[in-house]
């Protein structure tokens, strides 16, 4: 500064107040108060901008293309108002995929849920060959869904499948049973197959859960007295409940987009017997082409998710 | 003078002389242009363009494509020096990949296999290249000509323009075995219960008791009377056929209400459940390949299918590495061609090569496409043992080197040439797959029982939804233009 000074002269130094002097220190000074307490903004910004661009954008463009009319034949972008909500409201088919999806969700759920539990349960005790049961209880869940569709499409196949020829055994006649045709077969069919692919998730973050369940609590609780049940219901429940309700939340929303084993046995039907709301979606947007209608769709499906996920989440917090 | 004009004569005559040839020589170069055949004409203009360039091409997956990946494809590449891409893609993904495609505008396919019925829609959506220009500037249009006039008229154009050549000659025909029908002691119990002769059926009635009469009499050597394929994407084109044969329209041409749940139709479904007593258990899952094994096993006595079942169930193909899938035949020689009852086969679905509108090299892409369909490389290809492109060109029902590939093969030939004649086209609108969904939903719902009536009733309300959709007076154009053509409704 002096450096500086004593090249620009004395003249120009008179021209420098003090008070601009500190003035311009002042500024500086706020210059760097504002950086400091804004720094973590800046380190969170270029995240925060990513995530706006890949979440937030793309809802926004769903909202937007739900408002217009573009169809397989129609690529204008004139807004038609909600006639699209108008149409989804009336329906009758998205209504009832919908209704599936939850009939699906209500029933395997449960299921994979309380066989989680019991596995877990059983190998919470060290078996021996305990590790290897394990991981092969475990493979189901490595298989693409799809492929565990197509497997299970064999399983049930009406000439070649295991299944048929086992009950044959049992019937002592050649079994023809259309699994994935006779009404009342066709949902038993595909839960098992769902039950079979993703109870052993369940099982494995429970397991993790039972065993992290205090020791001491159990051993108090059985030298008080405490029943089995009165043990697992008072001790043990409200120690994994956080897991369970996670392992809850996540299986529900990936139950709530049912399609890769359904499509793979019986693509929706008969008819529309079992088809969920992601083939409903599917089937509309990527076959049919009816881009503006299937993104309204979709903006109810996020709608419905958020408030079950944000229900869910309220749950959980709650139980902490 | 009299030189100088002698000389001058003879100067006239000898630069007349000169003259006269060059314009013979120029008629006779021209004559050499014209004579070229069409798949000549693309390939000398595909040398001048290609220059290694590679086009790419969208096929059925599965055997289909064992035609461009190791016959066409090798050999366009040979002869021009044009590379040629395959990307197989399953029928049922077809129309989805061509639309998402074309939707993205990258340009990545050339060349396009296209279902018939679905041209109105991919032609509207702008997906296809008029081919018209392309056609005059190459001189094909001879050619196309000798296309059999059912494919060349019903399945070429949309509004009076060219978007595909019509390639692949599929139609139901009827196989029954010849031994059986031939048997004297069935012959005799069916006439003293039918009053009738033992022979192919001509009607649907014909049918039901044949197929009852022979699985009563055959089961026990574990021969049912027929098996069809009744996965719904199958047994809707049969459907179709079914229903206009006993008379049925699809819409009322005055209001465009559908009309498919009227008697006719509640007929038909009821019947097709009704056969399904005499077909092999489980017969409601029979795709194509399930009905295959069933039919050269020798396990039914009749069926409904596309040609290639003719040439599979003759044997020829036995020792094809491409067709090892392939049941081997036990009735080889055994086998008749018909037409279905009522005469009337359906054309269903078929292939038509067309180029994409989206395409950065449509002039190489048509180019390959009017090679492949030309009357010289056409011939060839519905002869390959292992693609399934079926003769279409009024040319492959009578060459002379088909007709000797087995025994039969001219009754074989006769029979799809017959059919060529008489069949029905599929049902094609604007938004076709949407009709065909709810009418292949109807079908699934008709395996599980439901009562046809009401499966119907839904189906019509379904397809009056559609059309509302669509637009009453655009989609009545559209029926009313298709119902018009030859092979919409037997005459």
């Amino acid at each position: 500064m002096e450096r500086g000074s004593a090249g620009l002269g004395a003249p120009f130094l008179s021209v420098l107040s003090l008070r601009d002097i500190s003035g311009a220190t002042h500024l500086m000074q706020s210059r760097g108060a504002f950086a400091e307490r804004n720094f973590k903004y800046l380190l969170v910004g270029p995240a925060i901008f990513v995530l706006l661009l890949i979440g937030i954008f793309p809802l926004v463009y769903l909202l937007m293309v739900s408002f217009q009319g573009i169809t397989m034949t129609e690529t204008s972008t004139d807004f038609v108002g909600a006639r699209n909500y108008a149409q989804l409201f009336h329906d009758a088919r998205m209504w009832e995929a919908l209704l599936h999806t939850v009939i699906f969700t209500a029933i395997a759920l449960p299921v994979e849920l309380v066989l989680g539990l019991a596995m877990a349960q059983l190998f919470l005790e060290r078996l021996p060959g305990r590790q290897i049961f394990v991981a092969l209880l475990v493979l189901p869940v490595v298989v693409s869904p799809i492929v565990s569709g197509a497997t299970w499409a064999l399983l049930f196949d009406h000439r070649f499948g295991p299944i048929n020829q086992i009950i044959g055994w049992f019937t002592g006649d050649t079994t023809a049973i259309l699994w994935s045709i006779n009404p009342k077969l066709v949902y038993p069919a595909i839960i098992a197959a769902e039950i079979w692919q993703w109870t052993p998730f369940m099982f494995l973050l429970l397991l993790a859960a039972l065993a992290n369940v205090d020791k001491s609590q159990l051993e108090a609780a059985a030298i008080d007295g405490a029943g089995w049940w009165r043990t697992f219901f008072r001790i043990v429940l409200p120690a994994i409940w956080p897991v369970m309700a996670i392992a809850i939340l996540i299986r529900g929303l990936d139950l709530f987009r049912l399609f890769d084993i359904v499509w793979a046995l019986t693509k929706g039907g008969p008819g529309t017997m079992t088809e969920t709301i992601s083939i409903f979606t599917y089937v509309k947007g990527f076959q049919q082409f009816e881009t503006s209608y299937t993104a309204a769709v979709a903006f109810l499906v996020i709608i419905l998710l958020s408030v079950v996920v944000m229900l869910a989440l309220k749950r959980v917090e709650l139980a902490r | 003078m009299k030189d100088q004009s002698h000389g001058l004569r003879r100067l006239t005559v000898l630069r007349g002389l000169l003259l006269s040839l060059v314009a013979a020589s120029a008629l006779a170069w021209a004559g050499v242009a014209s004579a070229q055949s069409a798949a000549q004409k693309a390939v000398e203009a595909a040398k001048k363009i290609c220059n290694g360039k590679t086009i790419t091409i969208v096929w059925e997956a599965g055997l289909q494509s064992l035609d461009p990946t190791q016959f066409s494809g090798p050999l366009w590449e040979k002869e021009t020096g044009c590379k040629v891409k395959v990307v197989e893609v399953p029928t049922a993904e077809m129309f989805t990949k061509i639309m998402q495609e074309f939707r993205a505008g990258t340009g990545a396919y050339d060349a396009l296999n296209v279902i018939p019925a679905w041209m109105p829609d991919l032609a509207q959506a702008g997906a296809l290249e008029v081919l018209d220009p392309y056609v005059d500037k190459y001189g094909f249009r001879d050619e196309l000509k000798k296309i059999a006039p059912t494919y060349r008229d019903n399945q070429m154009t949309v509004n009076g323009k060219i978007y595909g050549f019509p390639d692949d000659g599929d139609v139901f025909l009827f196989y029954y075995r010849k031994d059986i029908f031939a048997r004297a002691d069935l012959k005799k119990a069916f006439k003293d219960k039918h009053k009738y002769d033992l022979a192919p059926p001509k009607t649907w009635k014909q049918f039901d008791e044949i197929g009852s009469f022979l699985t009563d009499a055959l089961k026990k050597d574990h021969i049912y009377g027929a098996a069809f394929f009744r996965e719904p994407p199958y047994t809707m084109f049969m459907f179709q056929e079914r229903f206009r044969v006993e008379g049925g329209k699809f819409f009322d041409a005055n209001t465009m209400n559908a009309t498919v749940n009227g008697p006719v139709g509640v007929k038909v479904f009821t019947e097709m459940r009704n056969e399904n007593r005499f077909m092999p258990p489980g017969v409601e899952k029979f795709g194509f390949v399930e009905n295959l094994a069933t039919f050269l096993k020798g396990e039914s006595a009749m069926t409904i299918s596309w040609p290639p079942y003719g040439r599979f169930a003759a044997g020829y193909l036995a020792n094809e590495k491409a067709l090892s899938w392939v049941p081997k035949s036990t009735i080889a020689g055994k086998v008749g061609y018909a037409l279905p009852p009522g005469g009337h086969p359906e054309l269903a679905a078929g292939f038509a090569l067309s180029v994409a509108s989206t395409s950065k090299q449509k002039e190489a892409a048509y180019l390959f496409i009017q090679w492949l369909n030309s009357e010289e490389i056409s011939g060839k290809r519905v002869k390959l043992p292992y693609a399934l492109r079926d003769p279409f060109r009024d040319s492959h029902y009578t060459d002379p080197e088909y007709l000797k590939l087995w025994p039969d093969a001219k009754e074989y030939l006769s029979a799809l040439h017959q059919g060529a004649q008489t069949g029905l086209l599929d049902l094609s609108l604007i938004q076709t797959d949407k009709y065909e969904e709810a009418l292949r939903q109807g079908i699934s719902k008709l395996w599980a029982g439901e009562d046809p009536k009401a499966i119907l009733d839904k189906v019509a309300a379904d397809w009056d939804g559609i059309t509302k959709q669509v637009g009453t007076d655009k989609q009545k154009a559209v029926y009313s233009a298709w119902a018009s053509k030859s092979g919409a409704y037997p005459k």
